[in-house]
């Protein structure tokens, strides 16, 4: 269970290479392991350059798209899990797991305690979990604060001491790596404190909870295909208690007529979980007797700000439904857009805009429309029509847009291009924010929050 | 060189980590390794300059110190930087440490008579065990159990006797590094005692508490194994963990109660640790659990309902790694099914990261299941994931290529099911249902490969799913063909995709080869595209003409021919035909029509390669039948990777024409043989383990001491029958020792030449032995072994020994050896000997047994230069004794 080595490679589209390495690290002691457990069909790992280069041809990050190349497309070389082969040296580099995220690519090759002569499967890897921890440890890291060049630099540099703290030796002792400073660092716990608690809260006790919902939908408007909607939450806590171990259940609750929470995941700090909890699940038909709470979460919190739990839930309805009408008539297309909010959604948004964009069609020339409330703005080169509908809607609930718009079809290279949207085939896509509310209900208030500490905490939520 | 400032180094450790190869090579190892060693002691540096160093140790000490020895002075090296340091803080103590362990453990210096491990392991032990609180401490406390964690990683069974110290530690500091330390030594410990099996030295005499025992005495190497563990596990696990054939290890019940108790106190303990500690603390109790009879994976049981709960991906592997290792014992088939639920809910779960998620649905298609029906290592659907269990993870169109392609995976298993099941015709609408979603799928896929700017990456996607499809698709022939249709379509929009679709063939086996290529054939014949799309044309052609009807493919190929073009083009041309050459219908006008085809090209091209290629298909055409024209044209398997197409198509037929480089087939024996006169014969056997004919073997003496060997004819050999014997007439020059040099030309009843090198043959000085002539009947008095005695000197030599035959061993000696060659004799105790070595030498020996301590031998030879070879004879002779 460890890492043969890690890389953070960084993706410069339009630079000779394409890319560089901006860190590395290898681990000589889990790559002699490597050796005796793949026998002979160990592959040594390559230097940076040319590692660099095999992987950004393999996610095909290069320009050279050109040719059919059998290693990267060949139809039945379908990587899984972001797990890759990279050829290097006239053999197969596996397993690769690589994520992308932000131009950036971050890379780890997990020990194989077997051999690889055929690849066996994923799950019998025991690395490769810990590989995952490992790079979402490390996203989380380069995800946090500004993303500035300097800002990167900065990380990239500090690397090295964090790994010889977190993973000295290719295994991962920590998925952590927002840390204030190493010589307090967690994992050099004082005796029973747990591990991933760097340290104890001094002060002003407080518990902030906050409950934040997405919601995911796509309508069609066609009998075949239904439509699809779909909630999900994050939990996210702040709490700041003296003692050791301080004990905090939370329970979240749902009023009379709210959406069962679902699928829920739970930080790992929680200590238990009732059985109807985890075995509540999407995939059951829903019906009245599904269980409706209170979702009682008993945990030990850590220092740090931490998503207690994501779920999901199937509302009824969706809380904006829509309509989208497309005409291709001549050289120009005839568009109508419907929306209508849900009378049980809270009418008072942060923002609320709907996007519609034309592929495949070149730049807009030429736009005359009609809103019944908001103002549209026009993005020419971008081949996009925002419309701003603002905080509310107005009391009928519901809003139109009609217009008819015209393209250059000749400018027709940098405009965006879509193997999907073709034709008739679009939509609109709606961008919104609603402050203090969520959609199932979902609430927790200062009665849901029990402390098993000294003092008594502020509890906001 | 002088010593450099930090930006030097800084300059150099970037070179390093950027090509670490080329720079040893450039900079030598040796002194760079040396530079680094007495830069950590120097004062110039600062601190965070010497922890790069160690960085640059720590990362790449197998390039500075290529050799054990070497690395073991570094070790050395390094403890005494370490011994240096004063005793405040200093950042440099944990690196220090690090970097010992990591080129001890490394470049192969880990081992029980080295000075070093056993330095390096009393520091590491001393500094685990530290009691002193403080920041500092407590690191460098952690980082010696991480320390001890890995040189036990890479030499498992190394700490198994310094068991009760760890669990001692463990107890009284509890922290995760000493828990993750006490864990991998007491799973080592136990494997190592169940591989020893059952006569193992001792139990777990180490596990009961006993603090302040043993340490830091002498190191008990007796559980350490050699290094990592051979990998002999079953396929598709994991390496090495103990599954002994011995069966699970038996404990007393005093040891295997105090086991179940450092277990359960572990397990408890086990929230404390980080998410990624947990999975690997639970992942090795499982095999700790595993590994000993009679111990219950319930105690698990607590943990696992917690972790359940969790959004870890590590935590959720941990679970399903206990489940595959426990099955039953652990979860009930509710349990099983609730299991597959959450993981069903986490491979759609909108909150994890699509990786995560992907990670997941792979879990699904390789779940460890309490009763699977299909074969392991496989993938496949488990049982209980019923078709509406994964309506939420049908693919989309909107959905990453990834998602879209590990759902559509899924879909098809599911779908394969389904529709493999012939009694279930309850589900048919779900089954039209799901198969109509998977082909209006597909068919949004081609559309999009379709378009004419459509990047690769969709076109890949296009044909990745349609491999998968194919799969599930083979009992549906309506499917099968809309999905042919499509593609032909695909094919006729946009020609350019040639190359996947030669490769979609080639995967996809013959359920969608057979229709896809007879669809893609039309197509092409058609013309579709014009003219630049001539070329793709005549790559599918190529890959599929061969299998279809002639006529339609020759008609296209005359009306190429009239366009012209470049040497590549000739070339792809002549693919085509050759494709034609090893098809199958060869019926009708068609080849009258192909013959001219290949006498217009052999005619006609500009290049004269290409003409010259024409013909030789023309006159092998013309010339062959069927059967050994595809023979001659058809691929051979063994050089895949040659570039150019000539060599490639040419080297089937090639191979029967030139020898081939082969193992050998058969075995060379020595049989002794005793020759009276000259010349020496050499007795070998020949057997041969397959069928061969006309066999030559040819026989090399390495060496101008012999006359060439005649190489020796046989004309068959068959595996079972009695072994060929062969006399070999050997002629030395000069009667020394030496080798020969054996190889064989033989055919194979496949037509094959073949030919193998054999192991090489030693010829022994004692093989060249020969008794003296037989007096010729002119002479009347042959000589005495007191006139050949005196006869040696003074052109020979003489010398003298001392053999350690004792007792009756010089009778023994000489009936085994010098029989043939004893010219006068008094048993046991006096023996005269005369030897002949061809071509003109003569060895003469007098043993005589000196009481009991051993025998005199005096030894006279008329030829000095064989008197070193007589005295390494007879040492060798003591020496076997």
């Amino acid at each position: 269970m460890a890492q043969r080595a890690i890389w953070l490679v960084s993706h410069e589209p339009g630079t000779p290479h394409g890319g560089t390495v901006r860190f590395s690290r290898r681990y000589p002691t889990v790559e002699k392991r490597a050796k005796t457990f793949n026998g002979s069909s160990y592959v040594p790992l390559p230097e940076d350059d040319p590692f660099c280069k095999a992987l950004l041809f393999e996610l095909r990050l290069l320009d050279d798209d050109k040719d059919f190349v059998e290693s990267r497309d060949g139809c039945s070389r379908i990587s899984k899990a972001s797990v890759y082969g990279l050829p290097i040296g006239g053999k197969e580099l596996w397993p690769v797991l690589a994520l992308q995220k932000n131009g950036l690519i971050y890379v780890s090759v997990p020990l194989v305690e077997q051999t690889l002569s055929a690849h066996p499967p994923l799950i019998s890897i025991s690395g490769i979990s810990q590989a995952f921890d490992l790079l979402f440890g490390l996203i989380d890291f380069f995800d946090s604060g500004p993303r500035t060049e300097a800002d990167l630099s900065t990380k990239v540099s500090q690397l090295p001491d964090l790994l010889l703290h977190i993973c000295p030796f290719g295994t991962l002792l920590d998925s952590n790596f927002l840390l204030d400073n190493f010589s307090n660092l967690s994992i050099y716990q004082a005796p029973k404190q747990p591990a991933w608690k760097a340290g104890t809260y001094k002060g002003k006790p407080q518990v902030a909870v906050s409950i934040t919902e997405k919601v995911k939908s796509m309508q069609y408007d066609k009998r075949e295909v239904a439509d699809m909607w779909q909630v999900y939450g994050t939990i996210t806590c702040k709490c700041d208690l003296e003692g050791v171990m301080p004990n905090v259940t939370i329970s979240l609750n749902l009023p009379t007529n709210g959406s069962p929470l679902q699928d829920i995941l739970v930080h790992p700090c929680v200590t238990s979980l009732d059985s109807a909890v985890l075995t509540s699940s999407s995939v059951d038909i829903m019906d009245d007797s599904a269980f409706s709470g209170p979702y009682k979460f008993p945990f030990t919190p850590p220092l740090e700000s931490f998503h207690l739990c994501y779920y999901t839930s199937q509302v009824p309805v969706p809380p904006i439904l829509g309509f989208y009408q497309l005409k291709e008539e001549d050289s120009q297309l005839k568009i109508t857009v419907h929306l209508k909010l849900h009378e049980s959604v809270k009418n008072c948004f942060e923002y609320c805009e709907a996007h519609i964009p034309f592929y495949n069609r070149g730049p807009i020339t030429h736009l005359e429309y009609k809103v019944s409330f908001g103002q549209v703005e026009v993005l020419r080169e971008k081949s996009l029509l925002i419309w701003i509908i603002g905080q509310k809607f107005p009391k009928s609930l519901e809003i139109n847009l009609s217009g008819t718009v015209n393209f250059n079809t000749m400018g027709h290279q940098k405009q965006p291009v879509d193997t999907i949207c073709i034709g008739g085939t679009t939509y609109v896509k709606l961008y919104f924010r609603i402050p203090d509310y969520t959609l199932t209900g979902c609430y927790a208030d200062q009665h849901s929050v029990q402390v098993f500490a000294s003092g008594k905490p502020k509890i906001t939520t | 060189m002088g010593p450099r400032s930090a930006d030097a180094w800084a300059r150099v450790l970037a070179a390093l980590r950027a090509s670490p190869a080329a720079f040893v090579a450039r900079a030598g190892a040796e002194a760079l390794a040396a530079e680094l060693l007495s830069e950590l002691r120097s004062e110039r540096l600062s601190e965070p300059t010497k922890v790069s160093l160690l960085a640059a140790i720590l990362e790449f000490p197998t390039q500075l110190w290529p050799d054990p020895t070497a690395a073991e002075a570094a070790v050395s090296a390094l403890l005494d930087t370490l011994a240096l340091l004063p005793p405040r803080p200093a950042a440099l103590r944990r690196p220090l440490l690090l970097a010992a362990t990591s080129v001890l453990a490394s470049c192969g210096a880990l081992a029980p008579a080295s000075a070093a491990t056993s330095r390096l392991l009393c520091v590491l032990l001393r500094a685990a065990a530290g009691r002193a609180a403080g920041p500092e401490q407590r690191a460098v406390r952690a980082t010696a159990c991480e320390c001890l964690r890995e040189l036990e990683s890479c030499h498992p069974g190394l700490l198994a006797g310094q068991l009760g110290l760890l669990r001692a530690l463990q107890d009284t500091l509890g922290t995760q590094a000493h828990c993750l330390l006490f864990v991998l030594t007491l799973r080592d410990a136990l494997g190592a005692l169940a591989r020893a099996g059952p006569g193992a030295p001792a139990g777990l005499h180490g596990l009961p508490d006993s603090p302040g025992a043993q340490w830091p005495g002498p190191w008990d190497w007796s559980l350490a194994g050699e290094d990592v563990r051979d990998p002999a596990a079953p396929v598709g696990r994991e390496g090495g963990r103990p599954e002994p054939s011995a069966g699970p290890l038996d404990l007393t019940p005093p040891e295997a109660r105090e086991l179940r108790a450092a277990v359960s106190q572990l397990l408890d303990a086990s929230y404390l640790l980080t998410p990624p500690a947990q999975a690997q603390m639970l992942q090795q109790l499982s095999q700790v659990l595993r590994t000993v009879r009679g111990q219950p994976p319930a105690l698990l049981k607590p943990q696992l309902v917690r972790l359940l709960g969790t959004a870890r991906v590590s935590l959720l592997h941990a679970v399903l790694a206990s489940k595959d290792a426990f099955g039953e014992a652990l979860f009930t088939a509710q349990d099983e099914a609730l299991l597959l639920r959450r993981l069903v809910g986490a491979a759609q779960h909108p909150a994890l990261p699509s990786p995560a998620r992907l990670f997941c649905l792979h879990c699904l298609l390789h779940f460890p299941e309490n009763w699977p029906l299909g074969p392991a290592g496989e993938e496949g659907t488990p049982v209980l994931l019923t078709p509406s269990l994964a309506t939420g993870l049908l693919p989309s169109l909107l959905q990453d290529p990834p998602d879209l392609l590990a759902r559509l995976h899924l879909l098809c298993l599911l779908c394969g099911e389904e529709l493999g099941a012939d009694g279930r015709r309850d589900c048919q609408g779900t089954e039209d249902q799901v198969l109509l979603y998977l082909q209006g799928l597909l068919a949004s896929l081609r559309q999009g490969a379709a378009q004419p700017g459509a990047p690769r990456s969709s076109v890949t996607l296009c044909f990745r799913a349609s491999y998968l499809a194919t799969r599930c698709l083979a009992s549906h022939p309506g499917a099968l063909a809309q999905l042919t249709k499509g593609l032909a379509e695909l094919y006729q929009a946009r020609p350019c995709l040639a190359p996947h679709f030669v490769d979609l063939l080639e995967q996809a086996g013959e359920v969608l080869a057979e229709p896809l290529g007879k669809a893609l054939q039309q197509v092409a014949v058609a013309g579709a595209g014009g003219a630049q799309a001539l070329q793709w044309h005549l790559q599918i052609l190529t890959k599929v003409a061969g299998g279809q009807p002639l006529g339609p493919t020759l008609g296209f190929l005359w009306a190429a021919l009239g366009q012209g073009g470049d040497w590549a083009w000739e070339q792809a041309l002549l693919g085509a035909c050759r494709a034609l050459l090893r098809g199958t219908d060869l019926s009708g006008a068609g080849p009258r029509n192909l013959a001219n085809l290949l006498q217009e090209l052999a005619r006609g091209l500009d290049d004269p390669d290409s003409r010259d290629r024409g013909r030789l298909y023309y006159s092998l055409f013309t010339h062959l039948s069927g059967s050994k024209l595809g023979s001659a044209l058809g691929p051979t398997r063994s050089t895949p990777m040659l570039g150019s197409s000539l060599v490639e198509e040419n080297e089937g037929f090639a191979s029967a024409l030139t020898v081939q480089e082969a193992q050998a087939p058969l075995q060379l024996r020595r049989v002794p043989q005793q020759a009276k006169e000259p010349p020496v014969i050499l007795g070998l056997t020949v057997e041969a383990s397959e069928i061969l004919y006309s066999l030559e073997l040819r026989f090399r003496v390495l060496g101008p001491h012999y006359e060439p060997l005649e190489a020796v004819q046989v004309p068959c050999l068959r595996p079972g029958a009695s072994p060929k014997l062969l006399l070999l007439p050997l002629e030395p020059r000069r009667p020394y020792p030496t080798l020969l040099d054996v190889s064989v030309l033989y055919a194979t009843p496949g037509g094959l030449t073949c030919y193998a090198q054999l192991p090489s043959l030693p010829i022994a000085f004692a093989d060249l032995f020969l008794p003296l002539p037989p007096p010729s009947p002119e002479v009347t008095h042959p000589p005495t072994f007191q006139e050949l005695w005196a006869s040696c000197l003074p052109g020979g030599a003489e010398s003298c020994m001392w053999g350690p035959w004792q007792g009756q061993a010089l009778e023994t000696l000489v009936t085994k050896h010098w029989e043939p060659f004893v010219m006068s004799a008094t048993p046991p105790t006096s023996y005269r000997v005369a030897i002949r070595l061809p071509p003109s030498s003569q060895l003469l020996l007098q043993l005589e047994a000196a009481g009991e301590d051993g025998v005199r031998v005096a030894l006279r030879t008329d030829d000095w230069a064989i008197l070193p070879l007589a005295g390494e004879y007879l040492r060798g002779l003591g020496a076997t004794l």
